[in-house]
């Protein structure tokens, strides 16, 4: 390998990943700023403490909805050595994940049968 | 005598507080698991080192691990590898937790040594190969080095006590100390024979009746509520052949420190390797009497920072360095390192999903058939979590 070969390689290195940068819309977890005001901090507590080990991906896309087991879950990740979670993190983090995954999916389905509705009252008076 | 049996008053007593516990509450049962494929290139390889200096092309390493909480107290995990060299038990173990700060675990699992191993599985760490001490296959040159200090991960049959406690919000510490089978080797071997360490033709069960026998401290302290430091030890002695004539001892320290996204970790582990002498002819030097042994250090230093949303960029330092007599046909001197140099990106393609760019560059100390020092090699690799 030639230094010529090096400098080539680190350029075009350089390039996909800074292409890859300015176009990726895609983020390992959740778009903070869509999210609503009160729930921002426990998702800050949730994303800094559960991507230590992991991507954010596991627990977001995991399909889990009930508050007890999430518990249990996070006790679990809590002992997990150097995992850095408190007790008192546990609390933010489990009223987060309480959020995305009973409230978040209860306030969508309501606001899909809600535009249904307004559509169905379109459809119907303008018939 | 005495300590054997405070031993088993203390497993039937988590075993006793087991049964007693409540069952465990709604759905008790998990599903995960990873899948990454990776290609490697090497374009100034010589081809006849394909496969056996080197793996090039793809490689896929997959796992699937379920969980299943038995009661508030017990659970079980089974997790189930798919790598190089055909299917691997990584997990086969139940846990018995007293209290947080102490839980006994009964069967195969990886013990507790070193910061990397809890990260093992591609899908949590963002580079698409293992740092060098812990390297298994990855690497080029793999057969002159013997792979890393300590190929990760290294399950094993055994126990472990292990536990954590809190102190306020401001420091954690973690502890383990464990008993396992050990490594293998042949009486005549040079080195740890990690295929026979694995491989279920040769059976999954020890080879010398003497179990090998670490430990791991660790403490993490919160310096600010974004920032966290690392702090850990961790050690490991058994013998490897049927007669135990011949030891093993290894030892790691290690620190990480996380600010915000950002982590920087920092690792050196090192084993002291004892090997047979009865055969000097096979050895490439002679040495004194007593002096039948090798060093291996390992070390990497790695930085990891998100630089746009779904972006990470990542940058490590890592090699080996061996002292010691090795095999006559062997191209390594008697105290002779490799150091590699990788910069990676980690990108995120769709939620759980990351292709991984690494390139590297190699600066061995020794010339290979074709005179060449320096190599360079590139893994492309795409890794999904579920």
């Amino acid at each position: 390998m030639t230094r010529a070969h090096g400098v080539v390689a680190l350029v075009a290195f350089a390039a996909i990943v800074g292409c890859a940068g300015a176009v990726s819309e895609r983020r390992d977890g959740l778009d903070v700023s869509t999210l609503p005001a009160d729930v921002q901090s426990d998702y800050a507590v949730f994303a800094q403490r559960c991507s230590k080990c992991h991507s954010l991906a596991r627990p977001l896309e995991s399909g889990i909805n009930g508050d007890a087991f999430w518990r249990m879950y996070v006790e679990k990740m809590r002992r997990q050595p150097g995992s850095g979670i408190s007790e008192a993190d546990t609390v933010p983090i489990l009223r987060f994940l309480h959020w995305y995954s009973v409230e978040r999916p209860k306030a969508a389905a309501a606001a899909e049968s809600a535009a249904a509705a307004v559509a169905a009252d379109a459809g119907g008076s303008g018939g | 005598m005495t300590r054997a049996l405070w031993g088993l008053l203390a497993i039937v007593a988590a075993i006793t507080l087991a049964l007693w516990s409540p069952p465990a509450l709604a759905l008790d049962r998990t599903f995960a698991g990873s899948v990454q494929v990776d290609e490697h290139i090497a374009p100034f390889q010589p081809s006849d080192t394909y496969g056996t200096q080197f793996f090039g092309g793809f490689t896929t390493e997959l796992s699937g691990k379920i969980a299943a909480d038995l009661s508030e107290h017990v659970s079980a995990n089974v997790k189930i590898c798919y790598g190089c060299h055909g299917f691997e038990t990584d997990m086969a173990y139940v846990d018995l937790r007293v209290v947080d700060e102490l839980n006994f675990r009964v069967g195969r699992f990886s013990p507790s040594f070193g910061a990397f191993n809890l990260r093992h599985d591609p899908a949590n760490h963002k580079l698409a190969d293992k740092p060098l001490p812990y390297d298994m296959g990855r690497m080029l040159r793999l057969r002159d080095w013997n792979m890393g200090v300590l190929p990760s991960p290294f399950p094993d049959n055994g126990v472990e006590i292990d536990g954590s406690h809190w102190f306020g919000d401001m420091m954690e510490l973690d502890w383990a100390a464990y008993a396992i089978s050990g490594f293998k080797g042949a009486e005549s071997s040079l080195d740890l024979d990690f295929v026979q360490s694995r491989d279920g033709n040769l059976y999954y069960v020890d080879d010398n009746k003497t179990p090998a026998g670490g430990g791991r401290i660790a403490a993490t302290f919160r310096l600010s509520p974004n920032t966290d430091l690392t702090f850990g030890g961790s050690g490991m002695y058994g013998t490897f052949d049927p007669e135990n004539r011949f030891s093993y001892a290894i030892f790691g320290a290690d620190a990480w420190l996380r600010a915000g996204r950002t982590n920087v970790r920092a690792e050196w582990l090192v084993r002291r390797q004892e090997f047979s002498d009865a055969d000097p002819t096979q050895l490439k030097y002679t040495f004194a009497p007593g002096q039948n042994f090798f060093v291996k250090h390992g070390a990497y230093v790695e930085a990891e920072t998100p630089i746009a949303p779904g972006v990470d960029a990542l940058a490590r330092v890592d090699g080996l360095w061996r002292i010691g007599d090795v095999a006559a046909a062997s191209p390594l001197t008697n105290d002779t390192f490799v150091l590699r140099y990788t910069l990676g990106a980690s990108i995120v393609l769709a939620q759980g999903v990351r292709l991984k760019l690494t390139p590297e560059l190699w600066q061995f100390d020794y010339a290979d058939a074709s005179g060449r020092k320096l190599e360079a090699s590139m893994h492309i690799a795409v890794a999904a979590a579920f």
